[in-house]
Parts: structure tokens; C-alpha cells; sequence
């Protein structure tokens, strides 16, 4: 389904193009890559460049690491306005560096910002671009597997994109095997939690009910510290299932007896939610997987329709201050907890990136 | 404001029996009692904002706040419905204000809640207060041109008049009932009940001692005694009794109106011996 990762024109043009983009700015370090602001010379936009880590020496042999693959796969494919955009991806020396839509801030960001107040129009556009990129990325047969607050972007336009595709995996073959090692502990579905091997789109939807909770409540909504202690958390919240509400789930690989708890309603959580959000919440969290509701199904629900319209996207809250500049000093001091930096570097000075 | 209160009270008891029904804001009040011990101003809003108040509207500003755990500074950025302690007049009475925020200096006034003695109700708009006023009065003389209506007499040859037949009627019944009622419920009773009540009537009669210091029927109550001291004939007792109340009656008519209204002759006594 998929085609080839790079076309073998690309990479001959590769040493051409690493000078294309301009570094501005360090954006932030993960496991794998490094980010960084960057000019496209060519076009002047600004764009995001991630430069992929060699591995260590055994990973490296076997060429480069597996989630950029996943993302380079997967992504080439994609274009939605709520999937972020991989614009280029190109090699020079042993290293690989990926060119997506620069975006300003993320979701987690967003809901820590305690200036901001988070009205039902908004939760109602976030909740809507959620949902259509990820409808969109069910529809191509792939999940995410990943999905939490900070891995979905906001530009200064109020345009929200999914990225972080290190995760994600295609999805549809009917004897296909997964590990259940996914997605981080607080959004991740019980079923993953009880060890399925064999699930579906039910995880990214959890994921989204958790997101959208915690919207609402502005700190996380199920924020267990083991696994046993995320199912009890989940079960505490929504109530315990039985074979009744959830059958077959006696017969997970990792099932275990837990007590029962009757679970809270969910308006006497989200005390200030409209009862059509509500509803929704209950669809997307319903502890049973098959009777989760999909991306489409949500989306067809009467709070998307019913009045207060989502508030148009150049008017959604940016953290502290709505100039992207200011924003991205802020964005910056934030990420910079995380930055490592070599010692003999001096971060004020500019250079050329060499990729 | 006393104004509003009393209003408020008589729509309170109108319909207390609907006080569940979401229909009149009005005419409903809240209260939690675990609550009201403690009120003061800085909790009055967590109060009124209980899940159960009719009165709140949840999906206000104020909410939205305290489920996103911001801080309550907040609402002056915000717009729409929320809900301010406008007036604090501690222990007893609060005034909290539900308004319409359109921008950080404009709002619209929606409605006031005044809580008293923890009690919460909803200040009348003048329109309402106005119409139940007017509806209570009209009622009431309404009622009392039917009540007229009733006495008023028509015949071709005497023309108009009126009639309180009906209130004499009653009167001379409130007068005879001295008599009346003392021998239905005689006629109901057992002579068991009548001996014991005369027994402890006895006994309450030895304990204190009746005084008679009056100085019209000075002579009569004498023989009441004596005959209350042997206290066994109960019936002799009693037809003495009735006899003694038409002389009253008739020895005082300056009074009259008033005797009529006066309880059996037993009652009198014993009120006048304390």
C-alpha cells in the first residue's frame, strides 16, 4: 500500500538541499530527534526541521531508526489540514532530517496556561479538528497509537495538526499482531491496559475522550502511576465493567479481577460541560471497545451541531500573548528545560545548519 | 426589600407543594442546611453554586472556572452569564447577582437572588410583584362582594335588605352551645370516661383550690364547690352548671356580644384560677 520511502532522485539531491533551510531558531529535543526553526530560502516560509539521531551502533546498522521510518512511510502519504504536512525529507552525510509545517505551540502547553480560559467554543474547534484528522488517518487505514496533548500542534492560526507518527502503524488485517505497549500510560485505552493484542481504533478514540477531559479540567483526567494503578484510576472514574458491559474481557492476556467501583456520573466530573459534550465524553470513554464510538460516529453527534458553533480558528487562545513571536520566546523557555547543549557551543550565536 | 420579601413569602406559601416544579423561579426556594451554620461571605457563592440549586446555572462563567481550576479573576475576561455576591449583610442576609459579562467594564444585569438565613429565592421583577399584588387584593374583594352577596335579600314588596339570619343563627348556636355541646359529647362518652373525668376534676380541685372573688356572681360559685367536693354525681354537677350559664348571660347583656363568644363556663373557671 505504502510506496517507496525516499525515490533515489531525492537523495541525490539531498546535499543541495540541506543548504536550502536556514536554522533560526533550537525548538526542542526528543529521544530521537532534534528540532529545530528553520527559513526555507528557496520559498521564505518558515518551516520545522527534525533532524534524526544516529542510533547507537547496533540500531544503526540496520539502517536508520524504525519510528522515523515509520513517520517518513506513513506521512509521505498523508495530507489533511489537521495531519501535519512533511514538506521534505532528505540525507547528508548519516543523517536523515525531516521538513514539517513549523507550528508554535501544542495542546499541553495550551491547557497548562492558566490565563487562558477554556470555553466551550473552543474545546468544541479543538475537539472538531481532532477528530477530522484522525478520522482521516482511520480512513487510510492507520493508527496513530500516540495520541496525547503535547503531540498535537497549534500554529498562531488556530490550526491544529496531529503529528508523531513514531507510533503509528497501519491497521485492517484481520490476524494481525500488536503490542500493547503503546500510547502514553494516562490516555491509554483499557483494553492496552489488559494486554490486547489484537484492537483497533478504539485506542486513538480513548485517547481523544482523555484529551477532551482534560480540556475541561485543565490537569489530566486519568493520571495513574503504574498500570494497575491507570485500570483502577479508569475504574474509579467510570466505574468498574462486568462481563455484562464489556464481554470477553475476562479473557485478555493480562485481565485482572479489580474491585468494584461504581463510578462516578460523568456531569459530576465535568460540572460546567453542556450535556451534549457529555455525551460525547461517554461514547469516546465507554470501556468497552466495540461499543466506543469512531471518528465518523462522533463526528455525526448532536454537539457538533448544536449551538455554540466552534470558534473560528484565528481567534483560538495562544499561550501568553497572541503574537507568534512572543509565543515562541515563551515556547522556547519552556522546551529549553529539556535542551542539552554542548558545552562549547554558544547559543547566541546564528549559524548555517549542517545536516 | 421588605417589599420584595413579603411578596416572595406569599408566593413561598402559594405553592410550597410545587416547590420542586422548574416552572416559576419565583415561587421556589432552595436551602441546604448542612450549608448554613456556616455562610459567610467568602463561601456564599460555593453555596449557591451547589449542584442541587435551581437557581444556578451551570453552564455560567463561574463554573467553568472552578472545573478548570482557574482563578476567579478570570471571569472578568470572560463573557457571558456569571454570578457575583453583590450585597453581604452578614450573618443573615446575601444578595447574589446573576449577570450577563459582555466585555471587562460591561454588564447587563439578569436577576438577583437574595439568600436569607440561608434560604435562597429569587427577587421578584416589579412586574410580577405588581400582578401578584393586584391579583391578591382583587381576590380578596372579590371574596368579599360574594360573602356580601350572600345576606343581601330581595322580595317585590319589601324591595332590598339585608339578612344575617344565618350569622344569628350561628350566634344563638355559639350561645346555646353551652348547653349543646356539653351534651353531645356526654352522649358520646362512656360513664367510665365521665366518672374518671370527674375524679381527676376532683383532684385538680383539691390541689388548687378555686378562688371566687367576683363580685356580681359572688354567691354562686359556693354551691358549685360543695357540690364538687363529694364529686361523685356527676349529672347533678352538670345541670347545675347549665343553669348558671344563661344567668350569666342574661345578668351581664352589656357584654354580650362577647359572652357569646366566651368558652363553656368549666374553661372560664379554671382560667381564672391561675
Amino acid at each position: 500500500m505504502m510506496g517507496h520511502i525516499l525515490c533515489s532522485g531525492k537523495i541525490k539531491m539531498a546535499a543541495d538541499r540541506s543548504k536550502r533551510y536556514q536554522k533560526i531558531d533550537f525548538l526542542g529535543e526528543g529521544q530521537f530527534a532534534t528540532v529545530y526553526k528553520a527559513k526555507d530560502t528557496k520559498t521564505g516560509q518558515i518551516v520545522a526541521v527534525k533532524k534524526i539521531k544516529l542510533g547507537q551502533r547496533a540500531e544503526a546498522k540496520d539502517g536508520i531508526n524504525r519510528t522515523a521510518l515509520r513517520e517518513i512511510k506513513l506521512l509521505q502519504e498523508l495530507s489533511h489540514t489537521n495531519i501535519i504536512g512533511l514538506y521534505d525529507v532528505f540525507g547528508h552525510k548519516s543523517n536523515i532530517s525531516l521538513v514539517f509545517d513549523f507550528m508554535d505551540t501544542d495542546m499541553e502547553v495550551v491547557t497548562k496556561d492558566t490565563s487562558i480560559v477554556m470555553t466551550g467554543p473552543h474545546i468544541k474547534a479543538y475537539a472538531i479538528m481532532t477528530l477530522e484528522g484522525l478520522e482521516y488517518l482511520h480512513n487510510n487505514w492507520i493508527l496513530h497509537r500516540d495520541l496525547k496533548p503535547n503531540n498535537l500542534l497549534v500554529n498562531s492560526q488556530g490550526i491544529l495538526k496531529i503529528t508523531d507518527f513514531g507510533l503509528a502503524k497501519t491497521f485492517g488485517s484481520p490476524n494481525r499482531v500488536y503490542t500493547h505497549q503503546v500510547v502514553t500510560r494516562w490516555y491509554r485505552a483499557p483494553e492496552l491496559l489488559y494486554g490486547a493484542r489484537i484492537y483497533g481504533t478504539g485506542v486513538d478514540m480513548w485517547a481523544v475522550g482523555c484529551i477532551l477531559a482534560e480540556l475541561l479540567l485543565r490537569v489530566p483526567f486519568l493520571p495513574g502511576d503504574s498500570d494497575i494503578d491507570q485500570l483502577s484510576k479508569i475504574f474509579q472514574a467510570l466505574g468498574t465493567p462486568s462481563e455484562d458491559t464489556w464481554p470477553g474481557m475476562k479473557s485478555l492476556p493480562d485481565y485482572i479481577e479489580y474491585k468494584q467501583f461504581p463510578g462516578t456520573p460523568l456531569k459530576d466530573i465535568f460540572t460546567a460541560a453542556a450535556d451534549d459534550l457529555i455525551s460525547l465524553l461517554g461514547k469516546l470513554l465507554c470501556l468497552n471497545p466495540s461499543q466506543r464510538y469512531n471518528c465518523s460516529q462522533a463526528l455525526q453527534m448532536p454537539y457538533f451541531s448544536n449551538k455554540p458553533g466552534p470558534t473560528p480558528n484565528p481567534q483560538l487562545p495562544l499561550p501568553s500573548g497572541t503574537s507568534a513571536e512572543i509565543l515562541m520566546e515563551d515556547h522556547k523557555v519552556k522546551v529549553g528545560v529539556k535542551r542539552k547543549l554542548p558545552a562549547d557551543s554558544d547559543p547566541t550565536l546564528k549559524k548555517k545548519l549542517v545536516f | 426589600m421588605p417589599l420584595v420579601r413579603s411578596t416572595m413569602a406569599a408566593n413561598n406559601n402559594g405553592s410550597q407543594a410545587a416547590s420542586t416544579s422548574k416552572e416559576n423561579p419565583l415561587s421556589i426556594s432552595w436551602h441546604d442546611s448542612a450549608w448554613i451554620p456556616m455562610l459567610s461571605p467568602a463561601n456564599v457563592l460555593d453555596y449557591f453554586s451547589e449542584r442541587t440549586n435551581p437557581f444556578y446555572d451551570k453552564s455560567c462563567n463561574n463554573e467553568i472556572i472552578k472545573m478548570q481550576r482557574l482563578s476567579p479573576e478570570q471571569l472578568n475576561n470572560m463573557t457571558g452569564v456569571e454570578y457575583i455576591l453583590l450585597h453581604a449583610q452578614e450573618p443573615i442576609l446575601y444578595v447574589v447577582r446573576k449577570q450577563h459579562r459582555h466585555s471587562q467594564q460591561q454588564v447587563t444585569p439578569l436577576a438577583d437572588y437574595y439568600i436569607i438565613a440561608g434560604v435562597v429565592y429569587q427577587a421578584p421583577d416589579l412586574y410580577s410583584v405588581l400582578n401578584s399584588r393586584l391579583l391578591t387584593s382583587l381576590h380578596n374583594i372579590q371574596s368579599a362582594f360574594d360573602e356580601a352577596l350572600s345576606y343581601s335579600r330581595y322580595h317585590p314588596s319589601n324591595g332590598y335588605w339585608w339578612e344575617f339570619k344565618d350569622k344569628e343563627d350561628k350566634k344563638r348556636e355559639d350561645k346555646s352551645n353551652s348547653q349543646g355541646s356539653k351534651k353531645k359529647p356526654e352522649e358520646m362518652s362512656s360513664a367510665f370516661q365521665r366518672q374518671r373525668v370527674d375524679m381527676l376534676l376532683g383532684e385538680l380541685a383539691d390541689k388548687f383550690p378555686p378562688k371566687f372573688a367576683q363580685p356580681k356572681r359572688g354567691d354562686q360559685p359556693v354551691p358549685v364547690e360543695e357540690d364538687r367536693k363529694p364529686g361523685e354525681q356527676a349529672a347533678q354537677v352538670k345541670e347545675e352548671k347549665s343553669e348558671d350559664t344563661p344567668n350569666q348571660n342574661h345578668s351581664s347583656s352589656g357584654s354580650r356580644s362577647n359572652q357569646s363568644m366566651q368558652p363553656p363556663e368549666k374553661r372560664m373557671k379554671l382560667s381564672k384560677q391561675s
